[in-house]
């Protein structure tokens, strides 16, 4: 993977955030040094943060110090987005399918070697059955119920 | 007498079954992902935070606590026999410890690791007695400007005693500081950053913040490096130091245990720095440094025994003042919010039973974990050889179970996995989690207090140096950071100078 200046891009994002605070918080009121209202704090740490990303920026590109390389984030990132899609999965398939489903995208991301489907495909399936008892059925969280007519129950 | 009777309060409270079995739970689970790496104390506590919803105060605080001290007892096994570490504080160990296993001595390693975390975890917990209730009266008095010189001490702890940069434990406090933001304003009922989402009204919850960065977070981490791990095969006889171990090992531990406790006070000053303070120490003290990393055992008894007795020094702050110094302890602060109650000084004398409980469980979970950890070593071992991908996905669905469960709402899902993203990012890249829930948990009382302190005094910020507790503790901060200036560019140029 590409090498990142991790000051450089630490500066820009801190300097980002601080930016998106000071503007959203534009409208509140800073009332003065003496009297702070509610917008004195978010404003003044914003700055505060700008800054010090400023400062963090000037120094990454002044000298180059410890470039960041190896972050992995496929695995990361397609597991983020597999608990999204979960999200959306709930209110259609229910708890066991869509865990099920979950647990076969994690597990397949994460297990290799020799009769790798029949491996992930066990575990999901274990997983997904252990946790619906355990969650569902022993404690009753609420999970929505599903929409598709609930053949499984 | 009054110390007595308390602490008969706590062990009644403690010998309720309901609460020996959570003390149980805690200390079991606390050991099973101490010995696992991949996962730490900090992910497991914040995983099982909306649990304790369920569970009373006492009960809850008596299971986390558990958790936190076991593992100090579990991350030591793999630091020891795989040259792993389970958990942060047990880095240094490995040190010395993997050197005793690979020269047939991984019995007394661990021994002396369960050994000295056992006295340093009594020892802390008697410190934790006599040291909370004063300080705990004194803080009765505190008002507004006290509490707003406290966090701002507490801050310039934080950010002065980071190992990374002070610009980067900076940033990533005003991050927490802004997060805190987020919601209804207390003091003016004004709306702030809710961009009209519903779900932000009432602000952020430290629950999918905690879950995140730390549960989710390590998940991720562990995703990044899912390492082989080789088992010492050794035979493990003769767990017991014989009597030169012990010649060798009682100093280093009564020092570990004192500096421990003592460290694990400050902000910013975590039983994981303990650990390393503490084997530096031992190193100097030492008539043979030369010894260091080829299998002392004082490298393994000191900072095995600091880590365990940091806790129960950061339990001190909490306790007393309401501030909590380490992230575990910050945790803790939200599970006794979660229950309604605000930890500060009126904790112990509102809920006795809350406070001398968990001191009264402490004495007894160290005394569980002794049993745990020695003579059932050989159940770790197996433990041990639990492949990794297995645990991931579990903990990831229990992540998103536990969090939906709070407000059966998909909204604090999204919010956990967006802080888990950052969470991995930011220890990727080099950031420290603990200045943001710091900031994050003491935000609101900063800006409330420094707000309510110039409502009193109309206006004037004399009002912060004319009361003598508030003076001296600002002029305490000023202090540490003209220190920064003298003190950490010597240091700075000493390390740098080893280097070379």
């Amino acid at each position: 993977m590409r090498q990142l200046e991790s000051e450089v891009v630490g500066g820009l994002f801190w300097m980002a955030v601080g930016l998106f605070f000071a503007l959203a918080g534009v409208k509140l009121n800073v009332g003065t040094l003496t009297n702070p209202g509610p917008g004195f704090f978010p404003m003044i740490i914003a700055l505060i943060l700008i800054f010090s990303g400023l400062l963090t920026l000037a120094k990454g590109l002044i000298r180059s110090v410890r470039p960041v390389s190896g972050i992995s984030w496929k695995q990361q990132a397609l597991a983020t987005a597999s608990v999204f899609f979960y999200g959306l999965l709930l209110d259609f398939f229910g708890f066991l399918i869509s865990t099920f489903i979950l647990m076969f995208i994690l597990f397949g991301l994460l297990i290799k070697g020799k009769s790798r489907w029949y491996r992930v495909f066990l575990y999901a399936a274990g997983t997904a059955l252990a946790s619906w008892l355990v969650f569902s059925v022993a404690l009753s969280v609420p999970f929505p119920s599903p929409s598709l007519t609930a053949i499984w129950r | 007498m009054e110390f007595l009777s308390n602490i008969l309060t706590g062990f009644q409270v403690t010998f309720q079954p309901i609460n020996l079995l959570y003390c149980f739970v805690g200390v079991f689970l606390g050991t099973l992902i101490g010995v696992l790496p991949g996962i730490g104390p900090s992910g497991t506590i914040s995983i099982l935070l909306p649990v304790t919803f369920k569970i009373s105060p006492v009960s809850s605080i008596i299971l986390l606590a558990g958790i936190y001290y076991g593992a100090m007892y579990g991350g030591s096994t793999t630091s020891i026999l795989v040259n792993v570490p389970g958990e942060a504080a047990s880095v240094i160990t490995c040190l010395d410890g993997y050197q005793m296993a690979r020269q047939g001595r991984a019995g007394p390693a661990l021994g002396i690791a369960a050994f000295g975390s056992f006295i340093a975890g009594t020892f802390s917990v008697i410190g934790l007695m006599c040291l909370s209730l004063p300080l705990s009266r004194f803080a009765l008095a505190f008002g507004p400007p006290e509490y707003f010189a406290l966090i701002i001490l507490g801050i310039t702890l934080l950010t002065y005693l980071t190992q990374k940069s002070i610009a980067k434990s900076l940033m990533v406090a005003a991050f927490g500081f802004l997060l805190s933001f987020i919601g209804i304003d207390m003091i003016s009922g004004n709306a702030r950053y809710t961009f009209g989402i519903p779900g932000l009204m009432s602000g952020l919850s430290i629950l999918p913040i905690a879950m995140g960065l730390f549960g989710v977070g390590e998940v991720f981490q562990s995703m990044a490096a899912p390492e082989q791990r080789t088992i010492f095969e050794t035979k493990l006889r003769g767990l017991l130091p014989n009597r030169q171990d012990w010649k060798d090992s009682w100093k280093p531990i009564t020092r570990g245990s004192l500096l421990g406790f003592f460290w694990g006070i400050i902000p910013g000053a975590s039983s994981v720095s303990a650990t390393f303070v503490s084997y530096a120490l031992e190193k100097g003290c030492s008539k043979h440094p030369e010894k260091f990393g080829r299998g002392a055992i004082e490298g393994v008894a000191a900072p095995e025994s600091a880590n365990n007795s940091a806790f129960g020094g950061g339990l001190v702050p909490l306790f007393a003042l309401g501030i909590p110094p380490s992230v575990v302890t910050a945790l803790l602060f939200s599970a006794l919010m979660i229950h309604g109650i605000q930890p500060g000084p009126f904790l112990i004398p509102e809920h006795p039973d809350v406070f001398w409980g968990l001191v009264a469980s402490m004495y007894l979970g160290n005394i569980m974990l002794l049993i745990i950890n020695l003579p059932l070593i050989g159940i770790w071992v197996q433990v041990l050889k639990v492949p990794q991908f297995a645990l991931l996905p579990f903990i990831l669905l229990f992540c998103i179970v536990g969090v939906y469960s709070i407000n059966n709402s998909f909204f604090d899902v999204g919010v956990m996995m967006l802080f888990g993203v950052l969470g991995y990012l930011m220890k990727k890249f080099d950031y420290e989690l603990t200045p943001l829930v710091f900031l994050f948990i003491l935000g609101p009382i900063l800006e409330q207090s420094l707000r309510r302190s110039l409502m009193l005094s109309g206006g004037s910020f004399l009002i912060f140096f004319t009361r003598p507790v508030s003076a001296s503790l600002l002029i305490l901060s000023g202090l540490v950071i003209l220190s920064y200036f003298f003190f950490r560019r010597q240091t700075k140029a000493v390390v740098e100078g080893n280097a070379h």
